[in-house]
């Protein structure tokens, strides 16, 4: 109770006997929401929450929440198509967040300073799961099965680990050095590695299926699609994706004067630019969709990634958009040449999308040589019992097959899939899986929530600021040698980076909220609050106003009614 | 990692600024004028002693017996806050104390009925900080008109209808009559940029002799707008030129903030109720509208406010947010 002086006077702060917050009819509270970048990563990193630690400079925090979810960094900051700067909020407001360029330096770092993977050895009388394929997925999988407590023996084909991380993606994009970097740190943590070890031919999936409390197959798609132009193909056929292989191989491949390519893929591009270096003169993509560009819908881009694209078409590889090859021109055996006709993939009676040539568009190309690169499916060898005549292992979202609770897969060899990143993102979430399986359990829900969209930010706190270009290597300077093409960003630009995230949906203690409250009604901590902030709502005299919310500049702070 | 509980008053007792007035005040949600006495009492830290004027600020911070103060505050009539400042900074003078004198006072307190005191106390030089928290109406008896009301808003004696559109009259340039006086520093400021507000009373406070703010403080009842967007709308008047903000020692122009992208004035005047008979389809309105305009436009000539380049102090940088906070000007 106040105290009622005698004269016209009040002792100080008595006011605060008075609790105003019954006047509100909503208030306000904290909801950290789901960044775009987060939302949109196929690994499923949390890109806002590590660049706030980039911002501060804190690399090593900044990495190990990185591989919290990816544990490759150094490589997919080169190799992926970075859909979390296609969704960054910053796009609309100025350039994205050049997110892929803070991967790769964390990444880098890493490597340099040896930062050790959080992930231990498990207990000695863990459960073992077997994983087959140390490609991405499989890699993944062998990462985070031990940072679910579970032991792991990693079986690989060939001797070195990678996938077609180390047979497939040339040194322009994936310099050696770091890919045996990355991947050497990683098999020493916490799995039992196996090289030259074959599914069917050393190791057999009943055996493993005995041996293991579950299996994990990662094994890609090691047989290519068959390919025919009415049933005619070169008599000295090459496929695509074995000609990128020899060249990564052994550093040399068969040349041509000039060759046509057929696919719109990553193997495509990469074995044209691969035949530009080796020497040939004139190479030809023959595609059945167009190059990307604004206006052009998905379903009709070329499936590799864009800035392949870019670089293939600098270096003198010229693209046919929506080209078929509609015959193959010989003479005696070898090829002089190719018929092509327009062609485009439109959606039939039955709804599908069928390849539909358009009469009396046909021109002469003339090659010495058409390498097909459409695509690879899965090889049954050794999984038989799985497969049963398709050309993929059908699974859900956490890699489970129907039918085999112990059996789980993911990457290239789901059918669905055709990046690192989703292979990463298969890894993880499969290990999630196993480890619930193992245990008798559900598996644990994740987050599907819609991420929150760049209207609920409050831009005016935020500064205009371009984003860094990377130097990248002229096309003159690519031919000879294979340096890397393009050569990332510096410190201060990717410190630079983390300043320009705008941290979607999640606080950055900015005290717009402390600051302008008018009732003092917003209240700082040191500590930690629950909801992830460092701010409090005193409820007894919040009046409800809004202003927190409406001042907010990343959208933490929403109002809701007053529970009455 | 284990959790603890705080009880809100401890943390209240914790935080990292001064707080000159504490909750449990009557404002309107979303007032300006609370915010306002906030900031200065905050940037003034607590060796000051206040006096102020009849009007909201005064009414909702003493229902007797209660009071929001953690400062020394006095409380006369509507019109002489400056001249018993005046008499609180003498008698602080004779006992050879340094504690600053800052009087308060609304737009009615200090353009209109206590304008004589106002003048007489910057006449003599006393060493008086005078705060004017402008919510451009005698808003604490229900919305009157006061000279701070700008040309052709609505209150409920400018009442728009066939005789008039609004507020006949303009906005009485008080920083100018003020600054006329010759003292050491004037300067206008608004809620909508906190840190400037803290670099100005900073800098008032610094001075020995009078010295005079004038903040822009929106009124959502007054105003028509929603309590949330008042830091909005009051960052709209400085962006469109309506509420320049400039500093002036010994009358002479001294700094500005610079707008970076002037905003036409339909932008500030479109969210507030008390302009809506503007946007009606009449010849009258039109030609008010052109009228704001011209003031507007006057005023970033006047004053040079049009940016030439991005600059860390202007409209759009100077309360750019930063991870952390702790920015104090």
């Amino acid at each position: 109770m106040v105290q009622v002086t005698r004269g016209g006077f009040a002792y100080p702060g008595t006011s605060l006997e008075f609790k105003t917050g019954t006047w509100r009819v909503e208030r306000p509270f904290h909801l950290h929401r789901v960044a775009p970048c987060h939302g949109a990563c196929p690994a499923g990193e949390d890109a806002q929450a590590y660049l706030a630690l980039v911002e501060e400079e804190h690399f090593q925090e900044a990495w190990e929440n990185l591989v919290s979810a990816n544990p490759l960094p150094a490589i997919t900051g080169r190799v992926c198509h970075h859909p979390c700067e296609s969704a960054c909020n910053r796009q609309y407001y100025d350039d994205p967040v050049a997110i892929h360029n803070v991967e790769r330096y964390l990444g880098d770092r890493a490597l340099e300073e040896d930062w050790p993977y959080p992930v231990s050895r498990p207990a000695a009388d863990a459960p073992k799961v077997a994983v087959v394929g140390a490609g991405p997925a499989g890699l993944s999988a062998a990462y985070h099965l031990p940072r679910q407590g579970l032991a792991v023996t990693l079986f690989e084909m060939l001797p070195e680990p990678g996938g077609l991380l180390r047979t497939a993606i040339p040194a322009y994009r994936l310099p050696r050095d770091i890919l045996n970097g990355e991947l050497g740190r990683l098999i020493s943590v916490g799995m039992d590695y196996r090289g030259g070890q074959r599914l069917g031919r050393d190791i057999f999936l009943d055996e493993l299926r005995e041996e293991y409390r579950a299996v994990f197959l990662g094994p890609g798609t090691q047989k290519s699609r068959d390919w025919s132009i009415d049933g005619a193909t070169p008599e000295d056929l090459h496929v695509g994706l074995d000609l990128l292989k020899e060249w990564m191989a052994v550093g040399k491949i068969p040349t041509w004067e000039s060759v046509a390519i057929v696919g719109a893929g990553n193997t495509a591009v990469d074995l044209a630019r691969v035949l530009k270096r080796a020497g040939v003169r004139e190479v030809h993509i023959i595609s059945h969709k167009a190059i990307p560009a604004p206006g052009i819908p998905p379903e009709d881009t070329m499936p590799a990634i864009p800035r392949e694209i870019t670089q293939a078409l600098e270096e003198g590889v010229q693209i046919h958009e929506h080209r078929g090859v509609q015959r193959l021109i010989l003479r005696g055996e070898r090829i002089t040449g190719i018929e092509m006709v327009h062609m485009k993939k439109l959606p039939g009676k039955d709804g599908r999308l069928h390849r539909v040539a358009f009469e009396g568009t046909e021109t002469l190309l003339h090659v010495d040589q058409v390498i097909p690169a459409i695509g690879q499916v899965l090889d049954p060898d050794g999984l038989e019992v799985l497969v049963d005549g398709a050309s993929f292992l059908k699974a859900d979202g956490w890699g489970r097959l129907p039918g085999h609770p112990d059996v789980f897969t993911g990457g290239d060899a789901r059918g669905d899939r055709g990046t690192v990143t989703e292979a990463v993102g298969d890894g993880r979430r499969a290990a999630l899986a196993i480890a619930s399986y193992v245990a008798g359990e559900p598996i644990p829900e994740e987050h599907s929530s819609e991420p929150i969209p760049f209207e609920a930010m409050n831009v005016h706190y935020f500064e205009p600021a371009p984003r860094p270009r990377e130097p990248v290597l002229p096309p003159e300077r690519r031919m000879t040698g294979c340096a890397e093409i393009e050569q990332g960003l510096d410190k201060v630009q990717v410190v630079g980076e983390g300043h320009r995230c705008f941290s979607c949906g999640n606080c950055f203690a900015c005290d717009n909220c402390w600051t302008l409250c008018p009732d003092t009604a917003v209240l700082k901590t040191t500590e930690l609050a629950r909801d992830g902030s460092h701010y409090v709502f005193d409820y007894d005299y919040c009046k409800g106003c809004g202003i927190c919310a409406h001042e907010c500049p990343c959208g933490f702070i929403l109002m809701e009614p007053e529970h009455v | 990692m284990s959790e603890i509980s705080i009880p809100v008053s401890k943390l209240r007792k914790k935080q990292p600024r001064f707080q000159g007035i504490d909750s449990g005040h009557r404002a309107c949600p979303g007032c300006g004028a609370a915010l306002t006495a906030r900031l200065v009492t905050e940037a003034s830290g607590p060796d000051v002693m206040l006096a102020n004027a009849t009007g909201c600020l005064e009414v909702f911070t003493t229902p007797w017996p209660e009071s929001a103060w953690r400062v020394p505050w006095m409380h006369s009539v509507f019109e002489n806050a400056a001249a018993i400042a005046a008499g609180m900074e003498s008698a602080m003078k004779a006992q050879g104390k340094n504690t600053k004198v800052i009087a308060l006072g609304g737009d009615g307190g200090t353009f209109d009925i206590g304008f004589q005191c106002l003048s007489g106390m910057l006449e003599r030089g006393h060493n008086v900080l005078y705060v004017c928290y402008d919510n451009e109406a005698y808003m604490n008896t229900g919305v009157q008109r006061s000279s701070s009301t700008p040309h052709a808003a609505m209150t409920t004696t400018s009442p728009p209808g066939k005789e008039r559109m609004g507020k006949r009259h303009l906005k009485k340039d008080i920083v100018a009559i003020v600054a006329a006086h010759h003292i050491p520093y004037a300067a206008t400021a608004s809620v909508a940029y906190p840190s400037d507000v803290r670099k100005k009373v900073r800098r008032a406070m610094a001075v020995d002799g009078p010295t005079f703010l004038h903040i822009h403080a929106p009124c959502p009842l007054g105003w028509g707008h929603d309590g949330a967007r008042s830091i909005e709308i009051a960052r709209l008047a400085v962006e469109t030129g309506m509420f320049p903000l400039i500093e002036l020692e010994r009358g002479g122009l001294a700094d500005v903030m610079p707008i970076r992208n002037p905003r036409p004035v339909t932008d500030y005047l479109k969210p507030q109720q008390r302009f809506r008979h503007l946007f009606k389809d009449d010849v009258r309105a039109r030609e008010e509208l052109e009228h704001l305009q011209a003031i507007a436009d006057h005023n970033i000539e006047v004053y040079g406010l049009r940016g030439e380049r991005p600059d860390a102090l202007d409209t759009e940088a100077a309360d750019t947010a930063h991870r952390g906070g702790m920015r104090w000007a």
